[in-house]
């Protein structure tokens, strides 16, 4: 498979402080990639360097195998982006907006493409209402079909979802499935598992500047394990702890203000540590449940 | 694949014509910014009837022919009264409470003293809050005593004020501060929707998306300028036609108007715009444009000649666009040369103003997109464009 973005050995430095340190990354042609990792990872400082906005300051990033480096023109012609900001223009109607970006990206014609992507995007009902009217879901599906507007090959989402509510989440998540489908490669920058778990082809998780891993969201899931957490009286403490201790199957534990929540080895069954734990004590509750975002980047750093 | 000047022409067009769709949306501001410079034509007459017309009064108490004959001089002369006859009691109660300035007393008696070669006295009460005033006072009543010693051919007078005017007529003082007023009515309208077009784009985050496009930003906020430009130029109609109707003021040279003003809004809207990209805010814009066209105006010979003002103000002035459209303006308007320079080189050095602001406001947005985006290749990307 061609790759859609290759970045080698990538370093970006600002003030003095390093942003981006070593970061190498392929992302094959089709495919939908996460870009994860805590604020302050440099997740935006990478999207920049992959649209062209910012250089890096030794390394490289190659773009559609093009041998230009990323922002020429000939480049941003091919590449769409959707930034956190909606950065559309509220005193426009969604059909002028588009117009407007046909303009900067040279589409002489485009009342038909117009047409196509306010059908895709669900805004042909609203295309002549004041853009300042629509709902937040439909102001991010709006920047989202403006970032289509010129077929790009390479679709870079910084937080698609972000503020919008459950139903505009799969709608988004619907068309960028339907893109993916078509051969257009996507980046989105998230910090919700959810979304990279329905959407991802692959996760790339940074933090502090380093690329930890490059794998499956689900594989990422499951090197975390899922997370038990008990609710018992204080007396009972003491001996939840002994019974737990060194078991190869508990990865960490964490107190919390009712019990403790226990991070189990992916291969672990969370029954047999519950019937270890009702051997040793009496629980008030428990319950499993996935590690969030927050525990895997705590697992894998 | 368009054409390399295709696609630039796309870009400004369509910024172009979404400044246009923005600016109908949002008429009211369209509107008040053109209220402000109407209200700034009712400014300087306002200011040129309280400068010129002080109320005052005269008693004539003087029962002979003479009192008439002086008060005729009087009213000949030139100075910056309104004279309206009284009698004594009626003008000191005004003058006491405040509703003129002075009284000028021709006092009974006064033309059998003239007639019989004696000394005379004319007795003025002043309202001394403002010396100016009292200055004035004391200038007019020696022009007009001289005046009409000489009519009555008193002896001793021998000289005699022949006046030779440079200009074949007079321009009323309201008249020539409407049409430098016109100047800072262009400065205000295109200086602040040239503005605001920039600064929103920093203000909406919107900006950031024009980064990503191919061509460089300036392509499409150039578009926006122009629109903004257009817009500014359709509004200063309305003052044009204030003046005209309004004033009766006709330009007589209606070409060199029409060129005048058009270079002021091409330099003033890219002076907005420059100041827009450094302010990346609407909100202080019209405060600032005003605070800036002010002191422009004052000392760029819009109240009379700027040279009568002093070689420092004068040097200063040329710094000034606006110094060179109001010398085009009053010579478009009232056929007054009021600069040094000739008509033409006026008009020439607005052309340089034009070009020199187009180049500051690219400037100026190159560098706030720069430091407003956080692009870094931003600028290199433009001076490759």
């Amino acid at each position: 498979m061609t790759s859609a973005v290759q970045i080698a050995d990538v370093y970006f430095k600002a003030g003095g402080r390093s942003i981006l340190e070593d970061v190498s990354l392929t992302i094959g042609r089709g495919e939908i990639t996460g870009i994860l990792g805590p604020n302050g990872a440099g997740k935006s400082t990478l999207l920049g360097l992959i649209l062209g906005l910012k250089s890096p300051t030794s390394g490289t990033v190659t773009l559609l195998e093009h041998a230009e480096p990323a922002g020429s023109r000939s480049l941003k012609h091919r590449i769409g982006a959707v930034l956190q900001e909606t950065s559309l223009y509220d005193e426009l109607t969604p059909q002028e907006n588009l117009n407007f970006a046909a303009s900067l990206y040279g589409i002489p014609n485009p009342k038909e493409r117009i047409s196509e992507i306010l059908d895709l995007i669900g805004l042909a009902g609203r295309r002549n209402d004041q853009t300042s009217t629509l709902s937040g879901g439909m102001r991010r599906r709006l920047t989202i079909g403006r970032a289509l507007l010129h077929s790009p090959d390479l679709l870079v989402i910084d937080e698609p979802t972000l503020g919008v509510d459950v139903e505009a989440r799969h709608a988004i998540w619907s068309h960028l499935r339907l893109l993916r489908s078509q051969g257009t490669t996507v980046i989105v920058s998230t910090n919700y598992l959810d979304e990279a778990l329905a959407l991802c082809d692959a996760v790339a998780v940074l933090r502090s500047g380093r690329l930890l891993l490059v794998e499956p969201p689900q594989a990422l899931v499951a090197r975390t394990g899922s997370c038990l957490e008990v609710e018992f009286i204080p007396e009972n403490e003491d001996r939840i702890m002994n019974a737990l201790y060194g078991r190869p199957d508990v990865l960490r534990m964490e107190a919390t203000s009712t019990g403790l929540s226990i991070f189990l080895d992916p291969k672990a069954s969370p029954d047999t540590i519950v019937r270890v734990l009702l051997d040793a004590a009496t629980l008030k509750a428990f319950r499993v449940r996935a590690a969030d975002l927050a525990e895997i980047f705590k697992a894998v750093g | 694949m368009n054409g390399f000047w295709d696609t630039r022409v796309l870009a400004v067009s369509g910024g172009f014509l979404a400044e246009l769709a923005q600016l109908r949306r949002a008429r009211l501001f369209v509107v008040l910014t053109i209220v402000q410079a109407v209200t700034f034509l009712l400014l300087v007459t306002l200011y040129g009837l309280t400068g010129s017309r002080a109320p005052t009064a005269v008693v004539l108490s003087d029962q002979g022919p003479l009192g008439v004959v002086f008060l005729q001089d009087l009213a000949n002369d030139h100075h910056s009264f309104a004279l309206t006859r009284m009698t004594l009691p009626q003008a000191m109660k005004k003058l006491r409470r405040g509703d003129i300035v002075a009284v000028i007393n021709i006092q009974a008696g006064f033309s059998d003293s003239i007639t019989h070669g004696k000394d005379t006295v004319i007795n003025v009460a002043v309202d001394n809050v403002d010396t100016d005033m009292t200055d004035d006072i004391q200038r007019a009543l020696p022009s007009a005593i001289v005046a009409f010693g000489n009519q009555m051919h008193m002896p001793g007078i021998r000289v005699h004020a022949v006046e030779n005017d440079l200009i074949d007529h007079d321009t009323g003082f309201i008249p020539y501060l409407v049409v430098s007023g016109l100047i800072l009515d262009a400065f205000v309208i295109a200086g602040i929707l040239g503005a605001v077009a920039v600064a929103r784009e920093f203000e909406s985050g919107t900006v950031k998306y024009l980064v990503l496009a191919p061509l460089p930003p300036l392509y499409s906020i150039g578009g926006r300028v122009c629109a903004s430009a257009l817009v500014s130029a359709i509004a200063m109609a309305f003052p044009v036609f204030i003046v005209i109707l309004g004033y009766r003021v006709l330009p007589i040279h209606p070409v060199e108007m029409m060129a005048a003003l058009s270079l002021s809004i091409i330099v003033f809207s890219c002076v907005g715009a420059a100041l827009g990209a450094v302010l990346k805010r609407t909100l202080p814009v019209a405060s600032l444009i005003f605070g800036i066209a002010l002191p422009l105006y004052i000392c760029s010979g819009s109240l009379e000649p700027s040279r009568f003002d002093g070689p420092v103000l004068w040097v200063l002035a040329h710094f000034s666009p606006v110094y060179y459209a109001v010398g085009v303006f009053e010579h478009a308007f009232h056929g007054l040369t009021v600069t040094p320079e000739s008509v033409l080189v006026n008009v020439e050095a607005l052309a340089l103003w034009a070009v020199l602001a187009m180049a500051l406001a690219g400037n100026c947005i190159q560098r706030g997109i720069a430091t407003g985006t956080g692009a870094t290749r931003v600028e290199q990307e433009v001076g490759a464009g």
